[in-house]
């Protein structure tokens, strides 16, 4: 009994705590089951009032607020030549963006990944950074560089003398271009996981079966990802389908409408169709829905790639004489989606009067020193700042509060709360704009004008995103952990505090990083809702654009750009867990 | 004193996984919960932490009821003063030791949290390890870790839902030999839930079977080897050989017409199906040339095939149509014959219950 005597010191320290006397069930966690009832309420709220208001909007033939009568015109209106016509080409706009953005971006996937490719840390950290490039701030650099006053024609006519050819960035094919370069980063971003994740022995297997390298991607590789790549090329989808920015910029001025930018134009331009307006937004979100649920049960229904966790050492490909191609088309990539219009918006916001010719240029720095001097611009900059800082917060923490309830707790009508959270999901970000306007003009709340509403709004927008990273976090965490919290004698919510949320801090912090990258650039939910007093960075830069002031706009796209990276870094040197991406 | 089951049952919609069963742990008592997966045992432990509700049935533990759904009462697994090691250990990956081990003192209020965690750590023998993050520990590190947390406040009851089960079977008995210990100088009643037979003969003053959601037999280890009420019991403690036995006239007879002498004591015509229980070890094996004792069962069979094992052989053999294992140290080639002797009383007639039948028989 060496050590057992000593254990026999037992009177010395616990201090016993009896328990308490008998409770009732209900009187257990009676705090989380009144936060259950907040939290549902408020999601509720959230994901239902835009769409309802939508819903009553679409049936009344005047604009929010008005008194009018009851109609079916607008849905009526849906099969006009015009919304017909604006329909085909949203999606062949959409479809053919996908379609280029999932080649390019599954070939730097399988280059970077695969093969000996000499940069790939070097790729994938410019492609992050691209992928957080604003898209309309992309639509602005490339309309400055190929509009026909841009900086392509300039050359071609002053420098080459060529008259006969020029090119035109407000077309189609203008839109078309600057999605793929935007939509690239988000296709690498969620192929490259899978492609990561695969059980190396697949390949080895087709390998030591005499496939040559090239065989073996075409046959084993790309087969396997079938199902990722189903599942990205839908996301991809939904994302041009909703994209607001780069369709405003280019196709306004070109004539291209799609349905997003009609919704807009409705609403902004007499004569206004406030209805016809609504009931657009609900055939863009019907549609988007439509993807994102074939997407989500592709997701479920993915079996085909083993993530084994043991992600071996994979030989990778040699790329031989394509070595030097492969290096000119990645180099071209971050070159068109990152430098060049870097490089432009500096330009631009440092000359007095555009010209191609940086000999010919007057420079200056009015462009900034007006920003100083302005008071509005330094309001939507502190607005956007508490917009994003704050707002993602909330949408955190809302988040955090959903999935503990569908995940862990499950209390009546969690299924309910689940479809609730995941509904803003198909809603693009200019529809959900469109719900709110409709909707505060006829609540009787004091929202209408308030930064309130447009953190509302973003919240509304990325409370999926936010849900899903909690919930895939408490789902890898053992229930015991908890338990152990409750027969060691805490609480429910102490458990919750002191276990479950500690250990899911850096899904945590890289879910708030995310949204506020989200939030410091999103306009298309903000365009319909902003006013004077809450207007944000990214509506200053896109409405001084609009008035075809791009030196002023390309000085804030740069102040935008350099507020984000120090952001970025501010955000990542805070909270370690959010640099796992 | 101890915990008291009355009545117990849980469902979990409509499907019934408990059929109302009743124990105790007495104060100071080492009891186990012994069967197979999904025979209620673990549902039973967490009703009882109050991880789970139960049904209906009232627990009480140290006298006060701590569950009874007829009267709308639960007391939540926080204010029950339990100690409980898990399976997976849930050791707080976020914490060191030192502080994984402090939390059961601090939540309760304890004011020496200090003297608790090193006390705790002393029992368990991981004092030089306080500091560690359980990233850096071993599974074996980390099950005494669990302990130490489950013992550090004093619990007046003590939990194990197969701390064992992913060890290896090295560790398995030293920590085995650990918990009787610690659970010995507490001296707080415990239960234990294994499907492990060794877990539950070697460490329990009382084990309890369970099959299907009810409780089969409940026993002294002792008793439950060698008095096992049926064919289950039988099977799952310890190895088991079952012959198929008939009964002509006042004698029992193997299905190629041997003669079998039992022990006379179960020897009861209660109208249910018998089979008869032989453990390996009581079974002595020999080539017929070799002279056998008289006055004892002696059939003869034929060697199937053999498994060396180091002390002895264990061989299978066939006797009739049944197929016994018994051990030798004598080599045996299959094919050959072999003779098997042993004492009647060794060879005990148990009810030949297949799982239904058991179920209705106990309900």
């Amino acid at each position: 009994m060496d050590r057992g005597e000593e254990g026999f010191r037992l009177e010395t320290p616990a201090v016993r705590v009896r328990p308490n006397t008998i409770r009732r069930a209900a009187a257990n966690g009676g705090v989380l089951i009144g936060l259950y009832v907040v939290v549902f309420a408020v999601v509720a709220f959230l994901a239902l009032v835009p769409l309802a208001a939508l819903v009553i909007g679409s049936l009344r033939d005047t604009s929010p607020g008005m008194p009018g009568q009851w109609t079916l015109a607008n849905w009526a209106n849906l099969v006009s030549p015009g919304v017909v016509e604006t329909l085909l080409t949203t999606l062949a706009v959409a479809g053919l963006s996908t379609a280029f953005a999932m080649a390019i971006g599954t070939a730097l996937a399988l280059v970077i990944h695969r093969t000996d490719f000499r940069w790939p840390n070097a790729m994938t950290g410019m492609l992050a950074l691209s992928f957080y490039f604003p898209s309309f701030i992309l639509a602005m650099a490339w309309i400055v560089i190929g509009s026909p006053g841009g900086v392509i024609n300039d050359i071609l006519r002053e420098f080459l003398n060529i008259e006969s050819f020029s090119v035109d960035i407000y077309s189609v094919t203008g839109i078309i271009f600057v999605m793929v370069l935007h939509q690239v980063p988000f296709v690498y971003l969620t192929i490259r996981g899978p492609i990561m994740g695969m059980d190396p022995s697949y390949e080895e297997a087709a390998r030591t079966a005499g496939a040559s390298p090239w065989r073996m991607l075409r046959r084993v590789t790309l087969p396997m990802l079938a199902y990722a790549l189903a599942s990205s090329a839908l996301l991809c989808l939904v994302l041009t389908l909703e994209q607001f920015g780069i369709p405003v910029l280019i196709g306004v001025p070109g004539h291209v409408t799609v349905l997003a930018t009609q919704i807009y134009l409705l609403c902004r331009f007499p004569p206004t169709a406030y209805g016809l307006a609504a009931a657009i937004g609900l055939t863009l979100a019907a549609i988007t829905s439509v993807a994102i649920l074939l997407q989500r049960r592709l997701a479920r229904g993915d079996r085909s790639v083993t993530t084994t966790g043991k992600a071996g050492k994979i030989t990778p490909i040699p790329l031989g004489v394509w070595r030097w191609p492969v290096n000119l088309m990645c180099g071209f990539y971050i070159a068109v989606s990152l430098v060049l219009p870097g490089l432009i918006l500096l330009y631009t916001s440092l000359i007095k009067f555009f010209t191609a010719n940086p000999f010919d240029a007057t420079f200056t720095f009015r462009n900034y020193l007006y920003i100083w001097n302005s008071e509005e611009t330094q309001r939507a900059i502190i607005n956007t700042i508490i917009v994003s800082g704050g707002g993602a917060l909330v949408g955190v923490l809302l988040g955090v509060a959903c999935s503990y309830y569908v995940v862990r707790l499950r209390p009546t009508g969690y299924r309910v709360l689940d479809a609730l959270v995941m509904l803003p999901f198909g809603v693009p970000g200019i529809v959900l704009g469109l719900g709110l306007l409709w909707a505060y003009a006829y609540l009787p709340l004091p929202l209408y004008g308030t930064l309130t509403l447009i953190v509302l709004a973003y919240v509304t927008r990325f409370l999926p995103y936010a849900a899903e990273t909690a919930g895939a976090r408490f789902v890898q965490l053992d229930r015991s952990l908890e338990e152990a919290a409750w027969t060691a004698g805490a609480s429910r919510l102490s458990g919750v505090w002191r276990i479950l949320m500690p250990l899911s801090l850096p899904s945590l912090q890289s879910s708030y990083f995310l949204l506020f990258m989200a939030f410091f650039r999103e306009i298309s939910a903000t365009i319909l809702i902003f006013t004077a007093s809450t207007s944000v960075l990214s509506v200053s830069i896109w409405s001084s654009f609009e008035q075809a002031n791009w030196g002023f706009a390309s000085a804030l796209s740069i102040l935008a750009m350099v507020l984000m990276v120090a952001m970025m870094s501010l955000l990542l040197w805070a909270m370690p867990g959010a640099r796992r991406r | 004193m101890g915990i008291s089951v009355k009545n117990l049952v849980k469902s979990f919609g409509t499907h019934t996984v408990i059929h109302s069963i009743s124990f105790d742990v007495a104060d100071g008592e080492f009891v186990t919960l012994l069967g197979p997966s999904g025979c209620g045992k673990t549902t039973t432990l967490r009703c009882i932490a109050g991880l789970d509700t139960p049904s209906t049935g009232t627990i009480a533990i140290n006298g006060e009821t701590v569950s009874d759904p007829a009267n709308n009462l639960f007391v939540p697994p926080h204010e029950r003063d339990l100690g409980m090691v898990f399976q997976s250990y849930a050791v707080w990956p976020h914490l060191t030791v030192a502080e994984n081990v402090a939390f059961p003192l601090t939540v309760k209020g304890d004011r020496d949290v200090a003297a608790g965690v090193a006390w705790a750590l002393d029992i368990v023998g991981m004092s030089k390890l306080a500091q560690r993050r359980p990233s850096e520990l071993s599974g074996g590190q980390q099950q005494r870790v669990a302990l130490a947390r489950a013992i550090a406040a004093r619990p007046q009851l003590l939990l194990f839902d197969e701390p064992l089960s992913n060890l290896d079977a090295r560790l398995r008995d030293r920590t085995r030999l650990e918990i009787s210990r610690i659970q010995r100088e507490l001296k707080v009643p415990a239960l234990y839930v294994t499907h492990d037979q060794t877990e539950a003969l070697s460490m329990s003053d009382r084990v309890i079977v369970m099959e299907a959601g009810r409780i089969v037999q409940e026993g002294d280890p002792r008793e439950l080897y060698q008095k096992p009420v049926n064919r289950f019991v039988a099977d799952f403690i310890g190895g088991a050989n079952f012959l198929h036995v008939q009964r002509v006239g006042r004698q029992w007879q193997l299905e190629n017409g041997s003669p079998l002498a039992v022990d006379p004591t179960t020897d009861r015509d209660d109208g249910r199906s018998k089979i008869a229980l032989l453990r390996p070890e009581a079974i002595r094996l020999d080539e017929p040339s070799v002279p056998t004792p008289t006055g004892q069962n002696r059939l003869t069979g034929r060697v199937v095939g053999g498994m060396y094992l180091g002390p002895h052989v264990e061989y299978i053999v066939e006797v009739g149509a049944d197929r016994l294992r018994a051990y030798s140290r004598s080599a045996l080639s299959p094919g050959s014959p072999a003779i098997l002797t042993f004492d009647a009383c060794d060879c005990r007639l148990v009810d030949d219950t297949p799982l239904t039948e058991a179920r209705s028989h106990h309900a």
